[in-house]
Formats: structure tokens, C-alpha cells, sequence
């Protein structure tokens, strides 16, 4: 089990970075200029992937193969995303990006690595307060819960709403214009 | 500033691409862990963060580095980690990009050449990364890719988070650029 485990996370992860390399959504231009509105090509491709696997997961749960999990909501949501996302803005690149980069020799990613296992720790060390102010009183994360609504009434719309944010940027803006 | 870009493949193929992966990998989770498993990068680095907050910071019963520590999502999450440096090597060294450097060339015509500031922008950006992941349970890919395809609630919140964060902060960085100016 500890070796399939292994070679399961290896495995995984060497096609992930591998395809996130090869897209081109690792380059700090990319991230950036996505943050500045300009360069979509990073919003294209997770939305891409964002939408396809969307129907592919219901369709497979409908069909009793898997089953989705949304996770709930609380303010560490909202707060941690917000924290995260200034973390991002500065860096130039996400967690994952951030491995890949560090094959492709990008040397700042390795100080990074650390850096955000220190932020993991420190969030260790403040857990008692965060944990009383943020992620006490969750909601449920299932949309279609919520609304007491066949799921597929939220995935088609989802699905709608993405492709055309997708159409809308892919015929505005050009993937490879000069930003910088 | 000109970066190459010939040799990235297409969004969409690569939007495709991580789909499937993330479909493959939470249907072979559900058969050999019996667990539904959207996959994160997250819980690797909070891996990292147990190694050393039981080694040097006696952290060994506090709830965040316990779970980090004994999950087997966190330890597989590493792997993933490792798998990801792997697989950002081999595609760089194929498509002949891998390219060592110290400092983004675009920081470096903006924010110049010095390393020191470079490095401690660096080291803020990711304690708050680090930071930020933890509390909202997930980074780009495990509130994004996977949260997002399962129409989390939680986790739109905490995508639509990250962009607001990020577009601020970027606009702060890289002032001149906004607004409707694209001339530079």
C-alpha cells in the first residue's frame, strides 16, 4: 500500500506538471499578465478543465461510478483565499506551478517550496484562533442542496456560464500580445 | 518584453488533458483507498511543514501538523510534489525551454535586478501562500481544477478570492500596465 501510494503520487504528479509545463502556464508573464487582465490563456485552459471534468464527474456519479463531495463553506474560504491570492500576485505563480517551475530550474521556487511550508506551519501555530473565528458555523457546499434543485440545473448553467467567459476572452484578447 | 511561446501546446489540449487526470486520479483513488479524492498539491507542502514542525518545534500534538503528519493524503500529496518538479523538468527539457534563472525576466526589467529584493518578495509571497492554502483548504488546484468542477460552494468562494486578491496585488506591482494603456 505504501508503494502504490508512492508511485500513485509520482505518477500523478509527473503528468500534472508535465502538462502544466507543456501549456505554458507556469511562465510568471502568463500569471501575471492574467492578474492584469490582459493574457487569458491560463483562464482558458482551467476553465477548460474546469467545465470538462465538471460533466465528467456528474456524468460518472450519475451513473454510480464515483461519487462528488463539494466541500462546505466557511470564512477561512473567503479570508484564506484572499491571503492566498496576495501570495500569488507576488509570486508570479500558484502552489503546483510552483513544483513544475522548479524542475525547469526557476531558482526562486525553490526558496518558495519553503516559504510555504513556513506558512503552513505558522498557520499550525494560530489554529486555535483561526479555528474559532473562521471555521466554526459551516455551510453545506452542495449547491444543488442548497437550492433543493436537480443538480444538473447547476451544471448546465455552470457549464454555460464558463464557455462563455471561455468565447468572450479567446475572441478579445490575443494569448501572445507584448504585456511587458 | 517578447517571451517564446511556439512550443506550448494549445489551452484547450491542455485543459483536456487535466481533466482526464483529474477524473483518472479521483476514480483510482475511490478503488485503492476506497476514499473519494479530489487531488491537491496542498497537503504535500503541509507534509513538509509536519516533517519540520516534529523535528525542531516539538509540534508533534498540535491538530493542523498531527493531520498533516498522518494522513495519507498529505503523504501521497509529497509525492505528488516530487512527481510535479519531475514532470516540469522533463517537459522543459523536451520542448528545450528549461532555462535556470534566478529572478522572472519580467520582475527584472520592472523591480530590477536585485536578488536580496527579489528573494525576500519571494519569501513573504509564499509564507502567505502557504498560509492562505491551509485556512481556505485548498490551492489553485484543489479549490480551482477540482473544487470548482464539483461546484463546491466553498470552494467558488475561495476561487473568486484568490483573482480578487491577485488582481489587486498584481496592479500594485505592475502599475503601469493598467488600465486600458496596452502601448507597453
Amino acid at each position: 500500500m505504501l508503494l502504490i501510494n508512492i508511485l500513485f503520487g509520482l505518477v500523478v504528479g509527473f503528468i500534472f506538471g508535465f502538462i502544466l509545463t507543456k501549456t505554458g502556464v507556469t511562465k510568471y508573464p502568463r500569471v501575471m499578465g492574467m492578474l492584469l487582465l490582459k493574457d487569458f490563456k491560463i483562464l482558458k485552459f482551467m476553465l477548460t478543465a474546469v467545465t470538462s471534468s465538471m460533466i465528467l464527474f456528474y456524468l460518472l456519479g450519475d451513473f454510480g461510478l464515483l461519487k462528488v463531495v463539494p466541500k462546505n463553506l466557511d470564512w477561512g474560504k473567503l479570508v484564506g483565499g484572499l491571503i492566498f491570492g496576495t501570495g500569488m500576485g507576488i509570486l508570479g505563480y500558484c502552489p503546483g506551478t510552483m513544483a513544475a517551475r522548479i524542475g525547469e530550474g526557476k531558482k526562486d521556487s525553490i526558496l518558495a517550496l519553503f516559504g510555504t511550508a513556513i506558512g503552513i506551519l505558522i498557520y499550525a501555530l494560530t489554529i486555535k484562533p483561526v479555528k474559532s473565528l473562521f471555521l466554526s458555523g459551516e455551510i453545506n457546499g452542495d449547491i444543488s442542496i442548497l437550492l433543493g434543485i436537480n443538480r444538473w440545473f447547476v451544471i448546465i448553467p455552470a457549464a454555460v456560464i464558463f464557455i462563455s467567459i471561455i468565447y468572450f476572452v479567446n475572441k478579445k484578447f490575443d494569448d501572445n500580445k507584448k504585456i511587458f | 518584453m517578447k517571451v517564446d511561446n511556439s512550443k506550448e501546446w494549445h489551452w484547450f489540449t491542455g485543459g483536456i488533458l487535466v481533466s482526464l487526470l483529474s477524473v483518472a486520479t479521483y476514480f483510482i483513488f475511490a478503488a485503492i483507498a476506497d476514499r473519494n479524492y479530489p487531488f491537491g498539491i496542498t497537503a504535500g507542502f503541509g507534509y513538509i511543514a509536519a516533517f519540520f514542525g516534529n523535528m525542531f518545534g516539538g509540534l508533534s500534538e498540535n491538530p493542523v501538523i498531527k493531520r498533516f503528519g498522518e494522513k495519507p493524503d498529505a503523504f501521497i500529496e509529497f509525492f505528488i510534489l516530487i512527481g510535479l518538479i519531475a514532470g516540469g523538468y522533463t517537459a522543459s527539457k523536451i520542448s528545450g525551454t528549461l532555462s535556470p534563472e534566478n529572478i522572472p525576466a519580467v520582475w527584472e526589467k520592472y523591480h530590477g535586478k536585485s536578488l536580496v529584493k527579489r528573494y525576500v518578495f519571494v519569501l513573504i509571497g509564499s509564507v502567505l501562500l502557504g498560509y492562505g492554502a491551509a485556512l481556505a483548504g485548498g490551492c489553485t488546484t484543489g479549490n480551482i481544477l477540482q473544487g470548482w468542477a464539483h461546484l463546491s460552494l466553498g470552494s467558488i468562494v475561495a476561487g473568486i478570492s484568490f483573482f480578487a486578491a491577485g488582481i489587486i496585488t498584481a496592479k500594485i506591482l505592475y502599475p503601469k500596465l493598467g488600465g486600458n494603456d496596452a502601448s507597453n
